[in-house]
This record gives structure tokens, sequence and C-alpha cells, in this order.
């Protein structure tokens, strides 16, 4: 068996213009409708949130301090964790699968809709259709990656703030480049590769890398205590439980027997 | 023959039981498939992991209905007094068959008090964290992490009282599961497990 390298997608926020060409591409290529929804807030950013329909956001964030404004923009999707928090929490054997090439993908013939997977991703990335009752997310362009195509919103960018490849190659390009920005003198550039979720294998460069909330990335993501409590150790106690109960009172059975009272004959 | 008989239970409350039971066994199965994925294979049983997702929720509200009558009915002769925590101290001799020194039970033994009340706080604990998990994309991240504990933890609880409990009612107290479905014991089978209600009755 040959092992497939990881692919990955590097957002290097520093040379987003926020055209939102990926956004275009994204429901282009995906083939979604695109109904605005939470009202255009006379706002740069489409829409608040993303959407089970909307799967690609740049988040505009503005910032002030000391008289100067500076404007964050950061492509928001699926951050295909190494150690998806979706894919622990869902219950449907194969909704949720992680392909060879690292890809996180939701496979809606599985899906139940019980939406636990929104519970479990530290991303908040996943979006229930409540017209299918199906969740769905960025697939990284799955159906494009798999005949050796780049996703939709790679091929779009203008900038090449967004660039595809396999992780450790961009990786390497990450630090290169945040190398680069503190050599101008912007001396908090870095990578966001969260390892509280394995890393990611979408990548930033981030020119404040040391608050990536600014950007409306979480700072430490990991995957909620509950979700790992309920399926570790509760999961274990819940079946011993169980099954002990089960066992226990048969050989309670087989031990003692049946409680009997005088008239048994009757 | 008749006056060998002693009303056990009434027609309804062996209705509201038996649906309580159906009800029950439905969520509880339908639960265990979403439990476990090497459980799954129950969802194909009850129709499907979609059709198990839409209907756990409706088995769970049919029994908390039910859970809501047996309070109705019997909360009150389930209060536990003095010598049922006395029973309680000593519940593992009556495991083990030496009841000379339990206290005399009602109605209700000790041990069926506690899965009255063991029943009744995992259903309002399954009532309020499935509400969350029925509608999770409603509710905050916060809610729907503390459901993904209390539910599971709740659930626990409430099979495991319930595996005892159908033991209990079937093999290990012979006589007691006719008092369910027919509705009525023997007179010797109500002086022997249930001296006091026994006395009580005989009385009237």
């Amino acid at each position: 068996m040959s092992v497939k390298p990881v692919l990955a997608k590097l957002i290097d926020t520093s040379t987003c213009i926020g055209c939102k060409a990926c956004e275009v591409a994204c429901q282009e290529w995906n083939d979604q409708e695109f109904t605005i929804s939470g009202g255009l807030g006379g706002d740069y950013q489409t829409q608040p949130d993303v959407t089970h329909n909307f799967w690609n956001l740049i988040k505009f964030n503005e910032e002030s301090h000391d008289d100067q404004m500076s404007w964050l923009m950061a492509k928001y999707q699926c951050m295909h964790c190494a150690d998806p928090g979706c894919l622990k929490a869902c219950p449907a054997p194969g909704a949720i699968v992680v392909l060879d090439n690292g890809i996180v993908d939701f496979n809606q013939d599985n899906c139940i809709g019980c939406g636990y997977c929104i519970t479990g991703c530290p991303f908040d990335i996943p979006r229930l259709n409540p017209q299918t009752n199906k969740v769905y997310k960025c697939t990284l362009c799955s159906d494009r990656t798999e005949v050796g195509l780049e996703p939709a919103c790679i091929k779009a960018c203008p900038t090449s703030c967004l660039t595809f490849g396999t992780r450790s190659e961009l990786l390497q390009k990450a630090k290169d480049r945040s190398q680069e920005l503190q050599d101008d003198g912007i001396k908090t550039a870095g990578v966001y590769n969260p390892i509280g979720v394995g890393g990611t294998n979408v990548m930033y460069v981030l020119a404040h890398a040391d608050r990536p909330e600014a950007y409306g990335l979480p700072k430490d993501p990991k995957i909620p205590w509950a979700v790992w409590f309920w399926k570790s150790p509760l999961k274990w106690l819940g079946n011993l439980i169980l099954i002990g109960g089960i066992l226990g009172t048969f050989v309670h059975y087989l031990r003692y027997g049946p409680k009997n009272y005088q008239d048994e004959n009757d | 023959m008749t006056e060998r008989r002693i009303e056990r239970f009434s027609f309804t409350e062996r209705i509201m039981h038996w649906l309580a039971a159906l009800s029950f066994l439905y969520a509880a199965l339908t639960g265990l498939a979403l439990w476990s994925h090497r459980l799954y294979w129950l969802a194909a049983v009850f129709g499907g992991g979609e059709t198990v997702r839409g209907w756990h929720p409706w088995g769970g509200i049919v029994f908390t209905l039910t859970i809501g009558y047996m309070f109705r009915n019997w909360a009150r002769q389930m209060k536990l007094d003095r010598e049922d925590l006395q029973w309680l101290r000593r519940a593992h001799r009556y495991a083990i068959h030496d009841d000379k020194d339990l206290p005399e039970a009602n109605k209700f033994n000790a041990g069926q008090k506690m899965l009255f009340w063991v029943q009744s706080v995992a259903t309002i604990l399954l009532l309020f964290s499935g509400t969350v998990l029925w509608w999770p994309h409603s509710m905050s991240q916060n809610l729907r992490l503390l459901a993904i504990l209390i539910h599971p933890i709740s659930a626990i609880l409430s099979i495991g009282a319930i595996i005892v409990h159908i033991y209990m009612g079937t093999a290990a107290v012979p006589g007691a599961f006719r008092g369910m479905i027919q509705g009525w014991v023997r007179p010797e089978w109500a002086s022997s497990h249930h001296p006091k209600w026994f006395r009580e009755i005989s009385k009237r």
C-alpha cells in the first residue's frame, strides 16, 4: 500500500485582498444556491457566518489601536484537523471519513442529522441543512483533488494568498513566509497550525499569530473536554455497567435462584 | 377461587406500566444504537439511522408521560421512611434470600422505591438533556456539551436500574410478573413479600 501524501491548504493572510473570489469559486464549483443569511449589515463581510450552503467565508475584522486602523481578513472554512472533533462525536459510521490524503469529508448518505459533529467541532464549522436534515461543510474539494485538481478557492485566488500542496511542503512555506514577515519588522508573524487538534491541514500565516482571535480563529482549539469524556471513560464505564448488570443478574440467579414463598404449587 | 386473588395493580396501572416498558425499550435500544458504533446495527433493526434519530425523542416523550402518571399515582407510597433506610442497609441480605432481619415491606419494598426515585430523577435529566440534543442547532455550545454528558449518564443509570428491575420482576421473584400482567397475586405471595401491605388490605 502506497502512502499518499497529506494534502493541505495554506492561507497567507498578509497577501489577502478580500476580493472574495474564493467565496464565489466555492459556491460555483459546489453548485450552491446563494441566499444571503443574516442580512447585509452594512459590512464588507458577505454574511455573519458560514452556513450549510456557504462553506467559505472571508471574515473582515477591523481593529484600531493608537489611531491606527488595521483590517484583518481571513478566509474561514473547515480546518481539516488531523484529529477531528466532528469525527470523534459522530455516531453514524461512515458519515464522516478521513480520506487517505488527510481530507475530512462528510458523506451525507450516511449522515443521520443528529448534529453531534457541530458540538464536537472546536471551530464551529458544520452546519445542518434543515430541509435535508444533513450536515455540510467544506470538502477541500475532495471531488477535485481526487483527480489531481486543486480546490476551487485556490484556483480562483488572484494574489496567490491561497496555495495548495502537500502538508510538509506548505508547512515549510508557511515558516519561511513568517520569517520573511518577521524580517520585515512584523515581529508577531507566525504560523497557525493548532496542535491541540493534532495540527490542521488548513494552515494560516498570520501577522498577529500571538492573537489569532483577532482574525476570528480560536486561540487554542481542542476537542471539547465533554466530548472526550463522553467517548472515552464514560463509554467504558457505561459498557461495564450494562454488561455487568446483565451478567451479574444471571450469575445471581445461578447462585441464589429465585425468592420463593411457601405456596409454590399454585 | 376469586378470594384467592388479591389485586396488585389496577388495569390502568398495568396499561401505563407496559406503555412505559415498550417506550423505554424502544428509546433504550435506539439510544444504544447511537451510543457505540459497535451497536449501530440496532439502528438498522429500527429502520435506519435517520429514522432512529427522528423517532428516538418521541419514544422518550411517551416514556416521560408514563413516568409522569406513575409519579402522580405512586409518589406518596414511595416515600422512604426509617425502616426503608434500614432495609437498604441490609439489601445484600435480601439479595441472598436471608430476609429474617429485614423490616417488613409495605406495598413497595425499599428496593422498589429506589427504582422509582432513580427513574424519576433520570427521566427528568433525560428529558432536559434530550431536548437540547433534539434541537442542537438552536442551543448554545455549553448547553450541548452539558447535554452530551448528562444524557448518557442518566441513561446508563436508568438502564442499569431497569436490568435489575426486569430480573426481579421475572426470574428472581416468582409471582411478581403475574401481578403486573394479570394484576393479581396469591395471598401467600403478598404476606411473604409485602407483609405490611397484606395485613392492611386484609383488614378491609
